[in-house]
């Protein structure tokens, strides 16, 4: 038995680099398809490389320092963007030297992070990154000289590390993030949020496309040449254009930024090598307040019909699947209203519409959060004060909505005349719409699977009973026809009479069918947990 | 046969069940089930996993109801008047979620307001239950985040937060470690002490052993013995009467004689 020698750990890199090259070869050995892709991987590598060398070269045969500044400067931007997403979006893509597999050898941290970083530099986005920058150099040098080719060239090498730094700090910090639960919500609330979003943003930029011209790209380039996104890119044409002060500044934001990063990552690397997360929230015990303060805030009367009303509230917002429900809610609601009043069109029908979108995500309310609702039976709450409560607190959060909405498409459209009694036909038709949604959701609910998702739902009797959700908005709309036809006769009037019109007719809605439900759930109870209850 | 109605002033039983039948689709999941609990008791409910004890406490308390028979609390029917029975029951169902996005200071606060009671007195009980049951008096993790045994010992909080006279807890030691379970073991017992009535499920014969007063074993949906303790043990091991009750294999010493 041999005594174990404790060396001093090397601390050069090229062992990572060689372990890496290493497990990309073993990795293809003996698997045709994996070394077809690998190859063809090299190709699009290659190809990426010659096109990108060719396009940042051409202002310089051309001799156009202005093309040069906005191709250097956009293009340079869109490539640390683009390492920045394309680990996030293919998550996963280089794993060759997980963090956690050194967790137990007996490594410095600069080592482990020289190393890492080294290796992650000697791959073929890197390589093929640097050689389509390289194009810059040569443009530099037609258009500056050697100066500036050797500042262009100290530039493409700090953008590289820019690139790779943001890149493995970002992969690194999500890969741990992800791991806790809520982290995982926000991940999904974002989602929620960009989809969302993804019309609206796709009128902005069509729009934004039609206006621009090439001053405004000059402009943005220009802006975006005292970034960490482009200033290595620009440091030739700073040379070439004479205004030698800017580079050493142009310099400190690139290595700051380096740094930066890289410190970023050395802090997410020692989480990402633990291999779990520590369960950081439960520290976070500052002052206290009384349980029933933290429950109720300030506001909310200390009584069981408050208690519930909170619950619910922080429901809306806690719950992934709720609050990516009143995201949506929140951005359709403003957005088809508002971009309908801006093509000219009348607002008041669509106003509708989004009352009847509103009352939709209480359609499965008892679903969301599953078998808890066995609390509420135990302490037998009754029936109504159960469907009172839920509609109180899905209020409190949308009706605001439902002004703001009014607010914003009068505006808009410039006719701010019309706020008042839009917002009638709003409260209107979101008060029948939860007149009708309220005994569906007690005769109607199913089990929700237990998970993150906001788009996973039960295969087995989800899609039935989504379409009596489909007759809810249809009923709702049928309901308040008739006050739609009114507003439409009455004309001026209705700009006086429509907001208490309307919301009395939603009063009665919700009264008349939050009585039922209240009925129905008082008689049916156990049978609604049954439904909600996964499993049986 | 029929059982008379509890007569006033008489000493009421904590729990009866008359006649529990539960049928899921094609499978009978209890069978005639009627269980007298006295008052007072600390009363073990053992069977073997799904043999139904999960499903005759859920029609007990009221959450899931029987295709026939009788359930009352404290001598009130819980399916013709439920809130009078459910008024003095706290119950630690088993598979069911809590309101587990608040947090467990806020969770105990719902209960407590859903309970009736006022505010001061919710507070005061919460941060109490909190602090003997280490659960942290200040902790903001939200409920779905704590440890399955933080889980049952917030349930039980929840539970026990209004002072009920009768106990209902499906497996409430699972998954609880030693020491929590020394103390949970400990308030129960000062609990029954002081009057109250304790109606717990387990498939644990060494909890069961330690604690009870009264066991009931229940196999396949139909309830095979009841009655205290040293009535249902006699001379032998409860895990004896358990193996011989349910019906498992009694082992021959001749299977796995490779081993």
């Amino acid at each position: 038995m041999a005594l174990t020698v404790v060396q001093r750990p090397p601390s050069s890199p090229w062992p990572f680099v060689k372990l890496k090259l290493r497990l990309i070869a073993g990795g293809l050995r003996g698997r045709p398809a994996r070394t077809a892709l690998f190859v063809l991987g090299a190709v699009l590598a290659g190809l990426f490389a010659i096109t990108g060398y060719a396009f940042f070269a051409i202002p310089g045969v051309v001799d156009d320092a202005r093309a040069a500044g906005v191709l250097f400067q956009l293009g340079g931007s869109a490539l640390v963007v683009g390492w920045l997403l394309l680990p996030l979006l293919f998550f996963g893509v280089d794993e060759s030297l997980d963090p956690a597999r050194f967790a137990l050898l007996p490594l410095p941290r600069r080592t482990l992070m020289l190393g890492l970083f080294t290796a992650a530099l000697a791959g073929l986005p890197a390589l093929s990154t640097l050689a389509a920058t390289a194009g810059m150099v040569s443009t530099a040098a037609a258009l500056g000289g050697g100066g500036a080719a050797v500042a262009q060239l100290v530039g493409i090498l700090g953008g590289l590390l820019i690139c790779v730094a943001v890149s493995r700090a970002v992969t690194s910090a999500f890969a741990t993030g992800l791991r806790s639960r809520r982290s995982r919500d926000l991940a999904v609330v974002l989602f929620a949020v960009a989809a969302a979003l993804l019309g609206p943003l796709q009128l902005a930029l069509l729009a934004g496309a039609e206006r621009a011209d090439a001053d405004a790209f000059t402009a943005l380039a220009e802006v975006l040449g005292w970034t960490p996104l482009a200033a290595p890119y620009s440091l030739g044409l700073e040379v070439a254009d004479g205004r030698l002060w800017a580079v050493p500044l142009k310099l400190l934001i690139m290595v700051a930024t380096v740094v930066g990063l890289l410190w970023w990552w050395s802090a997410t690397l020692e989480r990402a090598m633990l291999g779990s997360v520590s369960s950081g929230s439960s520290r976070a015990t500052g002052d206290v307040g009384s349980p029933t303060g933290l429950l109720l805030g300030r506001r909310l009367p200390r009584t069981r019909f408050g208690a519930l009303v909170a619950r619910e509230i922080r429901y809306w917002w806690r719950e992934t699947r709720r609050r990516a429900a009143l995201i949506t809610l929140t951005v359709a609601g403003l957005f088809l209203p508002v971009s309908i009043s801006l093509s000219g069109g009348s607002a008041g029908p669509v106003a509708a519409f989004v009352g009847v979108i509103a009352v939709i995500s209480l359609a499965n309310q008892f679903g969301y959060e599953g078998n808890a609702y066995a609390a509420n039976i135990a302490a037998g709450v009754p029936g109504r004060v159960e469907i009172h409560s839920r509609a109180a607190a899905h209020a409190v959060l949308v009706v605001p909505l439902l002004v703001l909405i009014a607010l914003v498409t009068g505006v808009v459209a410039s006719r701010p005349e019309h706020i008042a009694g839009d917002l009638g036909l709003l409260i209107a038709t979101y008060g029948v719409g939860l007149g009708l949604v309220l005994p569906v959701s007690v005769r109607a609910a199913f089990a929700l699977p237990e998970s993150t998702s906001p788009f996973a739902v039960s295969s087995s009797g989800g899609l039935a009973k989504g379409l009596l959700t489909l007759g809810v908005m249809l009923g709702t709309l049928v309901v308040t026809v008739p006050l739609q036809i009114l507003a439409y006769v009455l004309g001026d009037v209705w700009l006086w009479i429509g907001l208490p019109v309307g919301v009395a007719f939603g009063c009665a809605g919700y009264l008349i069918g939050s009585g039922v439900a209240g009925d129905w759930l008082d008689r049916r109870m156990p049978e609604v947990l049954a439904a909600v209850t996964q499993g049986r | 046969m029929t059982v008379p109605a509890p007569r006033e002033g008489e000493q009421v039983a904590a729990m009866s069940l008359r006649g529990l039948v539960k049928r899921f689709d094609t499978k009978l999941a209890v069978s005639q089930v009627g269980l007298e609990v006295p008052a007072g008791s600390f009363f073990g409910l053992l069977g073997p996993n799904g043999a139904g004890k999960t499903t005759t406490l859920s029609m007990a308390v009221g959450l899931l109801r029987p295709d026939a028979g009788q359930a009352f609390l404290l001598g009130h029917d819980v399916w013709a008047d439920p809130v009078a029975a459910k008024s003095r029951l706290g119950v630690l169902p088993d598979g069911v979620r809590l309101f587990d996005r608040l947090t467990g200071p806020e969770l105990l606060a719902y209960h407590g307001l859903l309970r009736g009671m006022d505010a001061a007195t919710v507070d005061q009980r919460a941060r109490e239950l909190l602090d003997v049951l280490e659960l942290g008096t200040g902790n903001r993790t939200l409920v779905v985040d704590y440890s399955a045994g933080m889980r049952k010992k917030i349930g039980l909080a929840c539970a026990l937060l209004h002072a009920p006279r009768l106990l209902v807890l499906d497996e409430p030691f699972e998954a609880v470690d030693p020491v929590s379970a020394a103390r949970i073991r400990e308030i129960l017992q000062r609990y029954v002490a002081g009057g109250g009535t304790v109606i717990f499920s387990s498939h644990v014969m060494e909890v069961v052993e330690r604690l009870c007063s009264h066991v009931a074993i229940i196999s396949d949906g139909v309830l095979r013995v009841h009655g205290t303790l040293a009535a249902v043990r006699g001379e032998r091991s409860l895990e004896d009467v358990f193996v011989q009750v349910v019906g498992g294999r009694v082992s021959t010493g001749s299977e796995l004689a490779w081993l």
